[in-house]
């Protein structure tokens, strides 16, 4: 009766090399639509790589990658077909640690560009939404100031909703808040977590725990490029099956 | 407390600028008492005012070349900052080339070359029989005079430009790529607003010293300033005088261009202010 959803985000054998440097061997991973996965893992693991090689932010060296029904396949030195790669890029949302706004756009500019240059929508058409988006994470009051005024956290907030407005199908967040103030963490994790709660895809690399714990369906700890182990959180935080993941939890808890 | 303490730094600055506007006006009661002590003709400009206006009618073309070259000079060098920041060898090779040969002369040779120099490959060609190609390499002075400024400011902005671009932190690329933009929307909707308000500062001193560098076109017999002081000082051996005058007219030139400049980075720097 129900036909039975496929996977969102399915990537097997996954390899990225930077020159001599293996830093992806061999990553494997499905993600269920409405799945909230955090991954963690130390610093250099290969976290960061390896949620850019989703988007084809980097190109990855070897694998397959299917997101939201667009698969693409590469042997080692092929490049992916670029109109591909921008659909892909357009199913997908990602936060960057940083934030990158674009500093010569105000808040809503910044929410809608992707709308009007890439969606190709009138201005006129684009504004509501972008709006809407604005008001999702609680700065619709602040659409008309330009990103040096605002805070940390309401910076990382227009982001968010600059990648929501192109209603992707799944979001990718890396270190979303490991740019900010502690004070400011939470506002960008509350936004985070209103999300999951209405079903939002994510694939999450962060360093709070907290949030890991009541937040993620699943997740999943790298060392050295590769996933070690992968599971609800209750099991990976208290009866990881790994010594080294219990190693790394026993490190930073 | 903060209104009050920066309405007493605007106080402290319209003062400075008042002190310096002095030591300005002291300066140039100065100078104009010792040309005239030194039998310097002020009244020949009132005498002879045809002469006078006919210099500052010359104004108009040092303008207009400078405004047309120095437009011609900033496609060129985004042309050629593109090319030295791209991954494909021939563009690489063909800007960096194009800077260093346009770098490594003299601008007095390169509009020889354009002026005198190409007109005898033109002939040439002529003879050889193709026409129309020929005539092409023939150039008035005028237009010799706009390609050379164009193509040697273009080359020494071609740096500017690429380190303009090169400023931009490489997330902007990234998020616009993340939203799906191809590399042409990013460049135009993203990084050259931004990198133009950087770059500006530097463009628009570019842009005062071609003011000056065109008057290198008067060898060419060009009717703009420094050509029209050059002969009319002749008549009447009036060279200090004559000379004098196309002196303040650039110095007056660079005066409004500062001025426009400055508003211009004023009004770009509206989105980074907090
Ligand atoms: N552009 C690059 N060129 C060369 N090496 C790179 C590049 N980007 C990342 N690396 C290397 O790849 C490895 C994995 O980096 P990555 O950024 O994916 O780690 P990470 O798990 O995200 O670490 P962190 O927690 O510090 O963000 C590191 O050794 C890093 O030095
Ligand atoms: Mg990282």
């Amino acid at each position: 009766m129900n036909a039975e959803p496929g996977p969102i985000v399915q990537v097997r054998g996954l390899h990225k090399w930077f020159g001599l440097l293996h830093v992806l061997r061999d990553v494997s991973l499905t993600v269920q639509p409405r799945e909230v996965v955090v991954i963690i893992g130390r610093s250099g693991s290969g976290k960061s790589t390896f949620l850019r090689c989703l988007n084809f932010l980097e190109q990855p060296s070897a694998g397959e990658i299917e997101v939201a029904g667009l698969r693409v396949a590469l042997d080692v030195g092929q490049r992916p077909p670029r109109d591909r790669v921008t659909a892909i890029r357009l199913r997908t949302g990602m936060v960057f640690q940083e934030f990158n706004l674009f500093p010569h756009m105000t808040a809503l500019e910044n929410v809608i560009e992707g709308l009007v240059t890439v969606k190709r929508l009138a201005r006129a058409a684009a504004v509501p939404i972008g709006e809407r988006y604005l008001d999702k994470v609680g700065l619709l009051e602040k659409r008309d100031v330009h990103p040096i005024r605002l805070s940390g956290g309401q910076k990382q907030r227009v982001a968010i909703a600059r990648a929501l407005a192109m209603e992707p199908q799944v979001m990718l967040f890396d270190e979303p808040t490991s740019a900010l103030d502690p004070e400011l963490i939470g506002e960008v994790l509350e936004v985070m977590q209103q999300l999951a709660r209405e079903g939002t895809t994510m694939l999450v690399v962060t360093h709070e725990m907290q949030f890991a714990r009541e937040v993620a369906d699943r997740v999943v700890y790298m060392e050295d490029g590769a996933i070690v182990e992968a599971g609800p959180p209750d099991v990976i935080f208290s009866a990881p099956t790994s010594p080294k993941t219990r190693q790394f939890l026993e490190r930073i808890l | 407390m903060g209104l009050k303490l920066m309405a007493q730094q605007r106080h402290e600055h319209s003062l400075a600028l008042l002190r310096i506007g002095a030591v300005w006006a002291v300066l140039i009661l100065g100078l104009t008492i010792t040309l005239t002590q030194l039998r310097i003709d002020p009244g020949y400009l009132v005498r002879r005012s045809d002469i006078l206006f006919k210099i500052i009618d010359g104004l108009w073309t040092t303008i207009g070349v400078s405004l047309l070259s120095v437009a011609i000079a900033a496609v060129l060098a985004l042309v050629g900052a593109l090319g030295r920041l791209s991954d494909n060898a021939l563009a690489q090779g063909l800007s960096g080339f194009y800077v260093s040969i346009f770098r490594g002369t003299p601008l007095l040779i390169q509009i020889y070359i354009i002026y005198l120099g190409l007109p005898q490959l033109g002939l040439q060609l002529q003879q050889a029989g193709f026409r129309e190609l020929g005539q092409l390499f023939i150039l008035d002075a005028l237009t010799s005079g706009i390609l050379a400024l164009s193509l040697n400011y273009g080359a020494y902005m071609t740096e500017i430009f690429r380190a303009g671009l090169q400023s931009i932190h490489h997330g902007q690329w990234e998020a616009a790529e993340a939203i799906g933009m191809t590399r042409w929307q990013i460049l135009r909707r993203v990084i050259l607003p931004q990198a133009v308000r950087i770059i500006i500062p530097d463009v628009g001193n570019q842009f005062i010293a071609m003011q000056k560098d065109s008057a290198l076109v008067s060898v060419m017999g060009v009717w703009e300033i420094t050509y029209l002081a050059n002969r009319s000082a002749r008549l009447d051996s009036k060279y200090m005088e004559l000379f004098l005058v196309a002196a303040a007219l650039y110095w007056l030139l660079t005066i409004v261009s500062s001025f426009f400049q400055s508003r211009l980075e004023k009004r770009m720097a509206h989105a980074y202010e907090r």
